[in-house]
């Protein structure tokens, strides 16, 4: 058997599954067989699975295996692409995996095929022959992903249907063959609901937006990724309040509800869509709007299957003025951070609002986790800054915030701190911050507007001096990135998440989210505490992710992130014996207090009204 | 009291008391530390541990940095203890591997921030840590207790600052005020508990005016690290990218070499900085103990304060700077501040206080012991602050000076 490069091996087995490879987001354009064959089997996330999957010795060398990495061209675009958001170079995996094929081909290894069966010549007779497979190495890329509770779970078919029709035509099959059905959006998820036994619908093919904009809404086809409709949107003025960048709007719509900064104005769950078309358990076509539909805007306290499968959702559009900007507030205290952000909700001052603590501030802003650690300890401990309230806002919101805030870090200012963050962080600076004793606190004296010049003469902000945090490598392409105004726009940042996407850098992330009441301080500290509390008892690396208020101040979602190296079985192991903790106090507590609730029970029943589970009456 | 003036008398020149030293591994409480064990005392130095090192590696990197003989650290015991735990003294010297009973304590446990925004962590130290302090004073058998406090105590006031109790008043910063009330607490305990009691107030001590040798940087240093990190700025503005960013702000290279930097320093009309030598400082508190064995209190100061022009004109000579200038109040009305002025003067503003000083600090009770020592307090000349300069660029400002 060929030789199995074990630092290739290891960089397959840490990829995300966050699909980031599936979409450009950095205008480079993606890998050229993905958007062709469509299965993520050829993109370079399904290409770092069959690694793997060689290495451990979990599939055998298959037609469609030869296939994935003959097509890699090894142009490279990958490597960007990924290190942008989790800082790995898949580019040594995708030659790992040619030169592995090359030598099983010279030493004339077995190819595996795999013959058509009955249900597959039905699937392929709905679809076309092209868009459904049983082959292992296809499989095996719908088979696992980072979710740590757990193991891999092999589909008996993947199936790329086309339209709304082929959609109901397999699930009339399914259901004929007795076979269960998991669909995926993007051909990824980190919450592990997408395996399946059966047959998996790989939506990759449905991509067709359509925008009416006499009605302010996008006819959305559920291939179609959060940033791609956000791109269009943005193209004709507009925005949507988006996802995860890679995640796909229907699955998300579906799943649990958008929700993002951007839910300060524009809500969550049913808010976000005018109507949504499913194809339901029994093959039939519903839309939400329809009196005899299923009344799926009403919300159970428990554990419900959804609504079916979303073929196509009515996106809400929104208008957008050409005087937004993006502005952080810094604030030496999480509480002040709170009840400021609670403020603007109240107020209805500014856009898209959140509080971020150090350690996303410090993420989002780095393009690379050493420079990030750096920063995330300098925040508190030189600049004095233990949260920050991230806002969007016209001019006449950053007025308003100007004159609350105690200081403001402008789109400006923003800019200068991204582009020059190597040298913001460097020691001789950094020790002077420190032992500064003035009356204003150092992150007040950075954003007054007269010291302009000091800092941009100490942090020499350009796209050199940012690229020069990432290996030498990439640096060319980071300063060419870094270039372009968008990257240093917040309000572009923050519209296409491309980086929040940053946040499973430093290991894979597991994610708790719980809605609840911002003007209860206690209770968000008794949340905090007690995820806190259980990470360290379990050794388990944490952090607060962010908070954002929602119907105007009453309601806030909170995110509460774990981090573990889901490689490790010790981590996962971690994680599994956390888990039965942290149900049962998070119940207590939501049975306790009106307006906390666990986004778990959300799960499927994303197209409910945010009010049936925000109020309790 | 605990002792009679006689038994303590022959326990000093026996040298068997042991004295313990909090914050011992601070500036002032390692230099007393080092200097009881040279002078042949037995020394338990309490100290915590660092991110990094724990107790026992820090005291032992200061020994070696203070140059001690191997004979003089079989004096020196490790405490490893945080005073502001209230169990710290059962766990740091009371067990059955701690050193012994402690004789006599020498407080030099310091927050010295000045900043309002760390009045917590200053209150802390200064107050919730000395009673810890205090409490294990009373319980054990300590007889004298030497509270390193500040002439600063003496608070917002002119003219002259008696050697005595300061019952209240108003303070420039939360610094002077903690070591005021501490002072009271101290007083109290000692009264109650027949403890001897000396308090000795140094004003604001630098490094070692014969080597320059320092192991903290702030106070006299951070303005001048400060302009050094802009002068470095703007070199490498002017020499590696056209200087487009020191031209914005009238920063020049001049045709002598130095470097034009346009920053006026409001100061007062009068008054000057109050500055003493730690081996100065040392000298003096070691003459204290020896002499003043029924207590008292006393001004560790410099009779002739510096005024800080002349300051401004040794960093200026120093470091080939020229532009930085000292003004009178009202001149930023005439001409506003610009950036580098805004900076500078945020970042002087804390120290303002102490940079036109109008206190005159009694040495009525310092006086004879200085005198029977033969102790002068060395003037703060151009040579002193190149010393003391050229050290702390060459330390890195401490970054290379200790693990």
């Amino acid at each position: 058997m060929p030789r199995i490069d074990p630092d290739a091996r290891a960089t397959a087995a840490q990829c995300r599954h966050y699909a980031m490879c599936k979409i450009d987001y950095l205008a480079t354009g993606l890998c050229p067989s993905g958007p062709e064959k469509h299965f993520v089997t050829y993109y370079p996330q399904g290409r770092m699975d069959l690694y793997r999957g060689l290495s451990e010795g979990q599939i055998p060398v298959t037609d469609a295996l030869l296939d994935a990495a003959d097509t890699c061209t090894l142009c490279g675009i990958c490597d960007p692409q990924c290190h942008f958001i989790t800082g790995m170079q898949p580019t040594a995996v995708m030659r790992a995996l040619k030169g592995y094929v090359e030598d099983y081909r010279r030493e004339k290894g077995e190819v595996v095929r795999t013959a058509e069966d009955e249900a597959l010549r039905k699937l392929r007779e709905i679809v076309g022959r092209d868009w459904a497979s049983n082959d292992p190495a296809v499989l095996w890329t719908y088979a696992d992903d980072p979710f740590p509770l757990a193991g891999p779970q092999m589909p008996r078919y993947v199936v790329l249907p086309g339209s709304r029709d082929d959609v109901a035509a397999v699930v009339g099959l399914a259901n004929e063959l007795g076979l269960p059905i998991a669909i995926r959006g993007n051909g990824g998820s980190v919450f592990g609901f997408v395996f399946t036994d059966g047959i998996v619908l790989d939506m990759n093919r449905m991509r067709k937006i359509e925008f009416d904009l006499e009605n302010w809404c996008a006819a959305v086809e559920p291939g179609v990724t959060s940033f791609e409709l956000q791109q269009e949107a943005c193209r004709r003025g507009l925005r949507v309040n988006a996802a995860e960048p890679a995640a796909t709007v229907c699955g998300n719509l579906v799943c649990t509800g958008t929700f993002s900064t951007w839910s300060n104005v524009y809500g969550t769950a049913a808010d976000n869509f005018v109507d949504m078309e499913f194809v339901g358990r029994d093959g039939g076509v519903f839309r939400l709007n329809d009196k005899r539909a299923p009344n799926h805007f009403a919300f159970e306290h428990r554990g419900v299957p959804s609504p079916g499968i979303c073929t196509k959702a009515f996106v809400k559009l929104h208008s957008a003025t050409d005087d937004e900007e993006g502005l952080l507030v810094p604030f030496g205290g999480f509480d002040e951070a709170v009840r400021f952000a609670r403020e603007l909700g109240q107020r209805r001052i500014g856009l898209a609002v959140a509080v971020l603590g150090a350690h996303y501030v410090a993420t989002f802003l780095s393009p690379d986790e050493d420079l990030a650690g750096k920063l995330k300890a300098a925040l508190p401990e030189a600049l004095g800054v233990e949260a920050m309230v991230f806002a969007v806002a016209d001019r006449y919101g950053r007025d308003a915030i100007r004159k609350i805030a105690p200081a403001v870090i402008d789109s400006s200012l923003l800019r200068l701190l991204m582009l020059g963050l190597p040298k913001l962080v460097e020691p001789r600076w950094l020790d002077l911050v420190r032992e500064y004793e003035g009356r204003a606190r150092p992150f007040e004296l950075l954003c007054r507007p007269d010291m302009r010049p000091v800092v941009e003469a100490v942090l020499q902000p350009s796209p050199e001096t940012i690229a020069g945090a990432v290996p030498e490598a990439l640096r060319p392409f980071y300063r060419d990135l870094y270039a372009r105004p968008e990257m240093t726009d917040m309000v572009w940042l923050n519209m296409h998440r491309i980086v929040s996407a940053r946040m499973s850098r430093r290991k894979h992330m597991f994610a708790f989210l719980v809605y609840v009441p911002p003007d209860r301080l206690d209770v968000v500290h008794e949340i905090l505490d007690g995820f806190v509390r259980v990470a360290e008892a379990h050794g388990i690396d944490h952090d607060f992710g962010f908070l954002t208020p929602m119907d105007f101040g009453k309601r806030a979602i909170l995110e509460y992130d774990y981090y573990l190296d889901h490689a490790d079985p010790a981590e996962r192991e971690k994680i599994a014996r956390a888990m039965p903790e942290l149900d049962p106090w998070l119940d207590e507590l939501a049975a306790r207090v009106p307006g906390v609730l666990s986004l778990k029970y959300v799960f499927s029943q994303g197209c409910s009204r945010k009010e049936n589970f925000l109020y309790r009456v | 009291m605990r002792i009679g003036t006689g038994p303590l008398r022959k326990k000093r020149a026996a040298r068997t008391s042991r004295i313990l030293v909090t914050g011992g591994t601070g500036f002032l409480g390692s230099h007393i530390a080092f200097a009881l064990l040279r002078a042949g005392y037995r020394v338990t130095v309490l100290s915590r541990s660092s991110k990094n090192l724990p107790a026992r590696d820090r005291v032992a990197h200061l020994a070696d940095w203070l140059g001690l003989k191997e004979e003089e650290r079989r004096r020196l015991a490790v405490a490893e203890g945080d005073i502001l735990d209230p169990g710290w003294a059962a766990a740091a010297l009371e067990g059955p591997a701690g050193p012994g009973p402690v004789d006599e304590i020498v407080h030099c446990a310091s927050n010295t921030s000045f900043a309002e925004r760390k009045r917590a962590e200053v209150e802390a130290v200064n107050i919730d840590g000395l009673r810890n302090v205090l409490d294990f004073a009373a319980r054990s058998g300590c007889f004298f207790f030497h509270d390193v406090s500040t002439a600063f105590v003496a608070g917002k006031r002119t003219g002259l600052c008696r050697e005595e109790w300061v019952e209240s008043g108003e303070f420039t910063n939360v610094y002077e005020e903690t070591k005021a009330r501490g002072e009271v607490l101290v007083r109290d305990v000692c009264r109650r508990e027949g403890i001897r009691l000396n308090v000795c107030r140094p004003s604001i001590v630098y490094g070692d005016s014969r080597t320059g040798r320092t192991l903290r940087f702030n106070a006299l240093y951070f303005p001048v690290k400060a302009a050094l990190f802009l002068r470095d700025i703007y070199l490498a503005d002017i020499r590696e990218r056209s200087g487009r960013k020191a031209a914005e702000l009238g920063i020049r290279m001049m045709e002598n070499r130095f470097l034009f930097m346009p920053i006026r320093i409001e100061v007062g009309r009068e008054g000057g900085i109050n500055l003493v030598p730690i081996d100065h400082c040392v000298d003096v508190f070691m003459a204290i103990l020896e002499d003043s064995l029924d207590g008292g209190i006393y001004h560790i100061v410099n009779p002739r304060p510096t005024r800080i022009e002349d300051v401004v004109d040794h960093a200026k000579r120093l470091f080939r700077l020229d532009g930085i200038e000292t003004c009178g109040p009202g001149a930023f009305d005439a001409r506003p501040k610009n950036a580098l002025e805004t900076l500078y003067d945020a970042t002087l503003d804390v120290y303002r206080p102490y940079m036109q000083d109008l206190r005159i600090f009694e040495i009525k009770n310092a006086a004879p012991v200085l005198e029977s020592h033969g102790l002068v307090c060395p003037e703060f000349t151009y040579d002193v602050f190149a010393r003391c300069m050229n050290y702390a660029v060459e330390a890195g400002w401490g970054a290379r000076l200790l693990p």
